[in-house]
């Protein structure tokens, strides 16, 4: 019998090996290019570069202003319907289809997905159609290389992710709390208020950052609804691999977005954690 | 987003190649590109080439880039022998020292060869054309029924919105950049007036993928553009009303060319491969499925198919505009970055 720790070493051998194969080993490449010369010598030039440049804060900012109103969108949409999926639909087959059919666009590939979009929000799209045919306007309106179109996009794709983790937070909720707080007197906004909401805030803020943390990476569905027209961080990451092949300064990119995303993450984790205690 | 996913089986595929048992050796490695193009490839080539020889042949799917990033890693002990990549990249991948000559001796075939696909420098022939393709005038005919004439007609104030162009993330954004400054006759080394001209142009979207230019023609986001003749031909065929025309001051065009990977475990192989493709058989057949223009001397096309090769039909690879890709290379990051600058914000 092989004794119970060497079991363990052995199951825990294979996932860690997967991941510095195939995790950190390109991780690692792409952190040594961005410090690196073509002949090999260390340097921060590249660095210096994207942060002495107000250009790129620039970028910066609309990545990050897109994916917060990402996220906000879909925390705002996906709370009401992880509420109605929980707590209003009573029956159960119906509600299995509602999370299926929430599901299964994540089968999908998102370039399907935002071609999709593409076409809808076209000049000629069907959304264009409906709105001139309701006569609420005269001329097409521009959707395609604005960043209503991105985010219309973007939103789209990440919602289920809040609706659901808070879905699940939602639903294991003990209900007797709410209870208790009304037969103590508090009407149901109150209760909403300080009862239900606290308590899944952490299904929130856990689904929220995972919202962020895909739209600020997000490639294929601002570079297909952008036009090239508007520039996000992952559009100039994938311009330096794919066309400049200058992997030092692309490496530099990706390594900054990454620690600038990582930093908000963690900001909003710990208000995340602050909220579970006062709770 | 849906990148974990892809990743995690491409790294599986990976893992499962490396430990294939090696008795999958005999078979030639193959780097070309995805969707119809390697279709064609395969018709055209690949299968000729296993007939003739009984040389299973493997694909190694993926872009000019993505090859050779490829041909990069696997530098000191190769497992591609043979690699399709586009001009520009080609140029790179022989600077990057991973590349075996190409020689008569090799590849008799390479001596019927037009003289301006083969490509040679100090070192000996370092790759040959397969096949010339066009970035031209594409627009949609039941808009615009009368051809247009001229690159400028993209600035004609009925066609706002409803233009586009490729963006520097495609492999033709910068190449066309060099275009538009050479039929505007900019002054050398300046591209400062294509840039203001641009600025000026009304586009519905800069493309950066050839699907996101067929998607958009489809659509009829954009009615008029530039668009590669594959693809522009692609969609005709499919009972669009797209149009391919080469205005009077031509058109840009690459081409799709063979490499000989250095250290080929295949060598021999590679090269019969190489000669397969240098057939009047294989262009013709390149030529009737992807309108690829023919690289290689006394191959006959269909009036049909002649129409649609890269420089239209009364042109020949004479009057391509041919780009010195060194000189693209070395002033490719300058112009992505003034683009950038420029163009793509708002």
């Amino acid at each position: 019998m092989i004794a119970p720790r060497t079991t363990l070493a052995l199951l825990l051998f294979a996932p860690l090996a997967f991941f510095a194969a195939f995790f950190l080993a390109p991780m690692a490449v792409v952190a040594l290019a961005s410090f690196t010369t073509d002949e090999g010598g260390l340097t921060f030039a590249h660095y210096a570069r994207i942060l002495l440049d107000q250009y790129h804060w620039d970028v910066l900012w609309v990545t990050f202003r897109i994916a917060l109103a990402t996220t906000a969108l879909c925390l705002l949409i996906g709370f009401p319907l992880a509420w109605y999926l929980v707590r209003i639909v009573r029956w159960r087959s119906w509600r299995r289809a509602c999370v299926i059919l929430i599901v299964v666009p994540l089968f999908t590939s998102n370039i399907v997905r935002s071609f999709g979009w593409m076409v809808l929000l076209g000049r000629t799209g069907l959304v264009n159609q409906g709105l001139m045919g309701m006569g609420l306007t005269e001329r097409p309106i521009r959707f395609l290389g604005t960043e209503t179109g991105i985010l219309i996009g973007m939103v789209y794709i990440l919602m289920p992710f809040v609706v659901l983790s808070v879905g699940n937070a939602l639903a294991k909720i003990d209900t007797a709390l709410e209870d208790a707080s009304a037969d103590l007197g508090v009407g149901p906004a109150r209760t909403f208020w300080f009862v239900t909401l606290p308590l899944c805030l952490p299904g929130a803020v856990s689904g929220a950052i995972m919202v962020f943390a895909l739209a600020v990476s997000a490639y294929v569905t601002p570079a297909l609804l952008s036009g090239g027209q508007i520039t996000v961080f992952s559009m100039l990451i994938f311009q330096q691999y794919s066309s400049v092949f200058d992997f030092h300064y692309g490496g530099a990119l990706s390594v900054t977005l990454l620690v600038l995303t990582l930093v908000l993450v963690t900001l909003a984790g710990r208000v995340g954690e602050r909220g579970r205690r006062a709770a | 987003m849906a990148r974990l996913p892809g990743l995690v089986t491409a790294s599986a595929l990976a893992l499962a190649a490396a430990i294939a048992p090696a008795s999958a050796q005999e078979a030639l490695h193959v780097a070309w590109y995805g969707g119809n193009w390697g279709d064609a490839f395969k018709a055209c080539v690949a299968d000729p080439f296993t007939k003739a020889t009984g040389v299973a042949v493997v694909p190694e799917v993926g872009t000019s880039t993505v090859t050779l990033a490829k041909l990069q890693q696997q530098k000191d002990a190769p497992t591609i022998d043979v690699a399709w990549m586009d001009g520009g990249v080609s140029e790179l991948a022989e600077a990057a020292g991973v590349l075996a000559p190409i020689t008569e001796k090799g590849v008799p075939n390479l001596k019927d060869a037009l003289p301006q696909a083969v490509y040679s420098n100090a070192n000996g022939t370092y790759a040959v054309g397969t096949g010339y393709y066009s970035l031209g005038l594409t627009y949609n005919t039941k808009e615009i029924p009368q051809a247009p004439t001229s690159w400028n007609d993209l600035w004609k104030p009925e066609y706002a919105d409803a233009v586009t162009i490729p963006s520097p993330a495609n492999s033709s954004g910068v190449p066309f950049l060099f275009f538009l400054h050479k039929i505007w006759n900019a002054p050398a080394g300046d591209f400062a007036p294509v840039f203001a001209k641009i600025k000026e142009l009304k586009p519905a979207l800069f493309f950066d993928s050839s699907g996101a230019a067929s998607n958009a023609f489809q659509s009829s986001e954009a009615i008029i553009g530039a668009h590669f003749n594959v693809g522009a031909f692609d969609l005709a065929a499919k009972g669009l009303p797209i149009g391919f025309t080469v205005p009077k001051e031509g058109v840009w065009a690459t081409d799709a060319r063979l490499h000989l990977v250095k250290n080929a475990p295949r060598a021999e192989m590679a090269q019969k491969f190489i000669d397969t493709a240098l057939t009047p058989a294989a262009s013709q057949c390149l030529a009737e499925k992807l309108f690829l223009g023919p690289s290689v001397k006394g191959v006959n096309v269909s009036p049909e198919t002649a129409a649609k090769l890269p420089w239209g039909a009364k042109g020949s690879v004479e009057t391509l505009y041919l780009l010195n890709w060194t000189e693209v290379n070395a002033k490719r990051a300058e112009l992505v970055d003034t683009w950038n600058r420029e163009i793509a914000r708002k």
